[in-house]
């Protein structure tokens, strides 16, 4: 074909393609849209080929063929993929009434729950499905079965509640597992995946907290933030047309009504008039109060645990001595989180400010708490490795003492003892699974606190409120106590300490992430059932910051924060010696070198003594901290240069503005040029506007550096202030039924009610 | 009964349709039968009440100014011709059509008309500019009593001085364009036609 034959081909094959995306468009008749379109493809197909240089033709459209596939193929599997999105309807629900803050809760809850679920297939499918499966069964091992002294007691509720008895010799535990290198036809090797399975939870969650870290970070900025025209938007833009569905309609007018309330709060900071000396002063005092206060809440505890140390060596104790530390934790928990709130109106910031002050707050709290807890177990499990010591020796001396007797008895010495039964050896107290056990009933107890905190404190509140409104003196519903607001900072901090608390404990009580998974699902519900039906909207409705990455940052923090116990455990302290998959190993982490020289060919092993060489690995440590600085100061340059570019957009929309305007230009550059040509004035005259400008008198052309506001002397009135109080009643109608209005045009007196949509 | 003849629509008549607004002979012949469809009481006139019965009109803040825009000054029904003239401004804008002939009048469906039937919408007295008092009217249709008369006052404030220019304190059409520059009106002010 020749040069020219090839153009014109290639220029039908593209009408043709366009052809093809834009048939839908064209207002024909479906019969000869489909007759057009089954031409063009043929077309196209016949000929694209054609245009593949030689012997390359049927391999170009072949790969031509496969990219449309992949295209379409991918396309599909994105619908499904939002399609599978859980709880959005709700979510928006709650949106709509509440505003984006609230709703940012309910996302990250979610989000939660979709990382503990990975999590929870994880651990169930590699550490306990293959235990239970190819594993020894229960009762055949003495740590699977319960010991003799308490099978009496095993079935208990109280017990069971206490996750003793047969809870505690089951797969929830740590110390059920059974330390054979291979177990079952599949030669599974049950300890390795066990340790590679905890290290791989820290792992996976890490790396999927940085990645939305990473990804909310490309989202914030942008030239949404100073936006231009954000009310004249909002107010002729804002209805959705294709709403049909009268609900659908009450959601998007408590949206429009959200929306609104948002935006005036975010003006209203901005215009903030103020004292700035008296406000600093305020503020330091609010922080010294608040130090002061955690402070105390850190000696109360420090106090408390050292009180039952002294305890622990007593044995008539009341109920409450035995639960005191437990007992002033939630108290604390519960009491210091609204005094910090009252004592943070002292320093009036914007709210969304104030929630990350108050959450920073919290969070210190929390950690102490933590960190007590984390101490007060440690000095258990240490006391614990000591009594070990003593009962090794037993159960050798009992078992030596058992086939002593028995020999004793039976003169036959070709006869072997029958094997003691399990439930009768003596049991080291395998210091694991207590560690698991006190990390499954703190979850549990935080469970049951938050679901009574949200039962009592906001419904039995609400049908107080509502139903003892009628006999009450005051109005309960516009001042004290009235409906609850949705309390976001505690929610998130419970949430993240509970994830902590996971994450810490998974490793001696695998069972803990099925728990918590369980957990997140009926929370997520209960929740937003809690929130709909009992609470109202704040007052003050701000919108959330774009970026997610403050809860974020918590999260990873706390990971961070979890992972030091649990790995000084691997590395330090020795496993037992009865019970758990390391029994019988000095360390932990043996079980690595163990496979390496086993199950891997030899030059492995010598290859991995090589990489642990500290001559190695030092250099690797040097050059991953060149690249962190490198990446650190090419991001920095990057923001400089966006930085640059918005200051750029923004003068040249003042510019813009200027000009349109016909007034003197404010900017100092375009001032100079334009005195530098004396005859021609860079604003071009729009004839009808500076006539009404010529009328109005010179007005100065302040352009006050903000897009969107007038250059002219309109003041918003300050004196009206923006934040006066709103009738604090949940947004559930919509405006009332609209009367005639004046019509324009019309002057007809006839009355017309709402008709009542109903479909034709 | 009814004389049901003299509603079906003449060919010579589709002719003068698609002339004047542009519509297609088979978007015409789709929008005739959804003009049948909603006339009730089958006299080949619509009145405000079968317009109220579109469940998406009724739940509209703004739907009683729509369903006005249809019908022409002072009558109380709107013919095909004259329902086929106001549904001339939402007929999408083909591509050919941004290339042709700029001499020629503007068809009802520019961008211009477009932006022209919203601001009427507004506008209630037609003096070509949006006032303060009109604005509260829409803020008070679209959020109640949610919200205070203050800070809706606030709100209409602000709203002016955003799109106000030459500080008449008010919005006037080219003002409105202007607020409007970024959003996709074309798009958005398009029926879609589905074959």
């Amino acid at each position: 074909m020749s040069e020219g034959e090839m153009a014109r081909l290639m220029e039908e094959v593209e009408e043709k393609k366009k052809l093809i995306a834009n048939i839908r468009n064209k207002p024909w008749r479906m019969k000869r849209r489909l007759e057009h379109l089954k031409d063009a493809q043929q077309f196209v197909d016949k000929f694209e080929g054609a245009l593949g240089k030689g012997k390359g033709r049927k391999l170009y459209a072949y790969k031509v063929m496969m990219t449309k596939k992949w295209i379409k193929f991918q396309r599909d599997f994105e619908n499904f993929k939002t399609a599978c999105i859980p709880w959005e309807r709700k979510i928006k629900e709650v949106e709509s009434h509440f505003g984006s803050s609230v709703a940012s809760y309910f996302i990250f809850l979610r989000w939660m729950y979709g990382m503990n679920l990975v999590l929870f297939g994880l651990t169930f499918g590699l550490v306990v499905i293959p235990e239970l499966l190819m594993g020894l069964p229960y009762g055949t091992i003495p740590r699977k079965t319960v010991p003799r002294a308490e099978q009496d007691t095993a079935m208990d509720y109280s017990v069971l509640m206490d996750f003793n008895g047969y809870c505690k010799y089951s797969v929830l535990f740590y110390g059920y597992y059974n330390s054979q290198r291979t177990i079952g036809f599949l030669k599974f090797r049950l300890p390795l995946s066990y340790l590679m399975v905890g290290l791989g939870t820290f792992g996976y969650s890490l790396m999927v907290v940085i990645r939305t870290m990473a990804r909310n970070a490309d989202v914030g900025g942008g030239d949404g933030e100073d936006g231009e025209f954000t009310f004249a938007w909002k107010m002729f833009t804002s209805w959705d047309y294709l709403i049909g569905n009268s609900e659908t309609a009450d959601n998007k007018y408590a949206s429009i009504t959200t929306s609104f309330k948002e935006s005036i709060v975010d003006e209203q900071e901005n215009q903030k008039d103020e004292n700035i000396h008296l406000r600093r002063f305020l503020r330091v005092l609010a922080n010294v109060m608040i130090i002061c206060s955690l402070g105390g809440s850190g000696y109360l505890i420090y106090f408390v645990v050292k009180r039952s140390q002294d305890f622990a060596t007593r044995d008539d104790l009341s109920w409450y001595e035995k639960n005191e530390v437990e007992i002033v934790m939630s108290l604390l928990g519960l009491v210091c989180p609204p005094l910090f709130e009252t004592i943070a109106e002292l320093e009036d910031y914007h709210p969304r400010i104030a929630l990350k002050w108050q959450l920073g707050r919290i969070f210190a709290l929390f950690l102490g708490n933590l960190y007590t807890f984390l101490f007060a177990l440690f000095d258990e499990v240490n006391a614990k490795l000591e009594e070990e010591d003593s009962i090794k020796n037993a159960t050798i001396w009992a078992m030596k003492e058992y086939y002593a007797n028995f020999t004793a008895y039976n003169n036959d010495s070709s006869a072997t003892a029958p094997p003691i039964n399990p439930a009768d050896i003596i049991r080291g107290p395998c210091w694991e699974t207590t560690v698991g056990i006190e990390f499954v009933k703190l979850t549990v107890s935080d469970i049951q606190v938050t679901y009574l905190t949200i039962l009592i404190g906001d419904f039995l509140r609400a049908v107080i409120v509502r139903f003892l409104n009628y006999c009450w003196c005051w109005d309960l519903e516009a001042g004290f106590p009235s409906y609850a607001e949705f309390d976001i900072s505690g929610n998130v901090l419970g949430l993240v300490f509970n994830q902590g608390m996971i994450w810490m404990g998974a490793f001696y009580a695998p069972g803990l992430v099925g728990i918590n998974v369980l957990r997140l699902l009926t929370s997520m519900y209960y929740q937003c059932w809690a929130v709909m039906s009992c609470n109202v909207p704040h007052e003050r409705v701000f919108k959330a910051s774009k970026s997610n990455n403050f809860y974020m940052g918590l999260l990873l923090l706390i990971l961070f924060l979890s992972l030091l116990p649990v790995v000084y455990t691997i590395m330090s302290l020795p496993p037992s010696f009865d019970c758990g998959p390391f029994s019988g190993k000095g360390k932990m982490f043996d079980v690595i070198s163990e496979t390496i020289d086993l199950d891997l060919p030899a030059f492995m092993g010598t290859l991995f003594s090589y990489a642990a060489n500290p001559g190695l690995i030092i250099p690797a440590v040097l050059l991953m901290v060149l690249a962190i600085y490198y990446l650190n100061s090419v991001s920095e340059a990057y923001i400089n240069s966006n930085n640059e570019l918005k200051k750029k957009m923004q003068m040249q929309r003042d510019e813009e503005k200027n000009r349109r305007n016909n007034t003197n230009s404010t900017n100092q550059v375009m001032k100079d040029l334009e005195d530098l040509l004396p005859n021609r004035s860079l604003a071009p005259k729009a004839p009808a506007e500076s006539s009404a400008d010529n009328d109005q008198g010179g007005k100065p052309a302040k352009v006050t550096g903000k897009p969107g506001t007038a250059a002219t002397g309109v003041n918003l009135q300050k004196d009206v202030s923006l934040a006066s109080p709103n009738p604090r009643i949940a947004v559930t109608h919509p405006p009332g039924p609209r009367g005639p209005g004046p019509l324009p045009g019309a002057e007809t007196s006839r009355s017309r009610g709402r008709a009542q949509p109903s479909r034709n | 009964m009814g004389s049901r003849a003299s509603t079906l629509l003449r060919e010579e008549e589709i002719e003068e349709i698609k002339k004047e607004t542009g519509f297609s002979h088979s978007q015409i012949t789709r929008l005739y039968s959804r003009f049948t469809s909603l006339d009730k009481g089958e006299n080949g006139t619509l009145s405000r009440e079968d317009f109220q019965r579109i469940p998406e009109l009724a739940i509209n803040p703004l739907g009683d100014r729509i369903i006005n825009a249809f019908f022409p000054e002072g009558e109380d029904q709107v013919n095909f011709r004259g329902f086929m003239r106001t549904l001339a401004h939402f007929r999408p804008i083909e591509d050919n059509e941004k290339n042709k002939d700029p001499t020629a009048s503007e068809p009802l469906n520019s961008r211009n008309n477009k932006l022209r039937f919203a601001f009427r919408l507004y506008d209630l007295d037609r003096d070509d500019k949006i006032s303060r008092d009109e604005l509260l009217q829409v803020l008070r249709m679209m959020v109640g009593v949610n919200i205070s008369d203050e800070q809706l006052g606030s709100i209409a404030d602000r709203t002016i001085q955003e799109a106000d220019q030459n500080g008449d304190n008010s919005i006037s059409f080219n003002e409105f364009i202007k607020v409007l520059e970024k959003v996709d009106v074309e798009q958005k002010m398009s029926i879609r036609f589905l074959h």
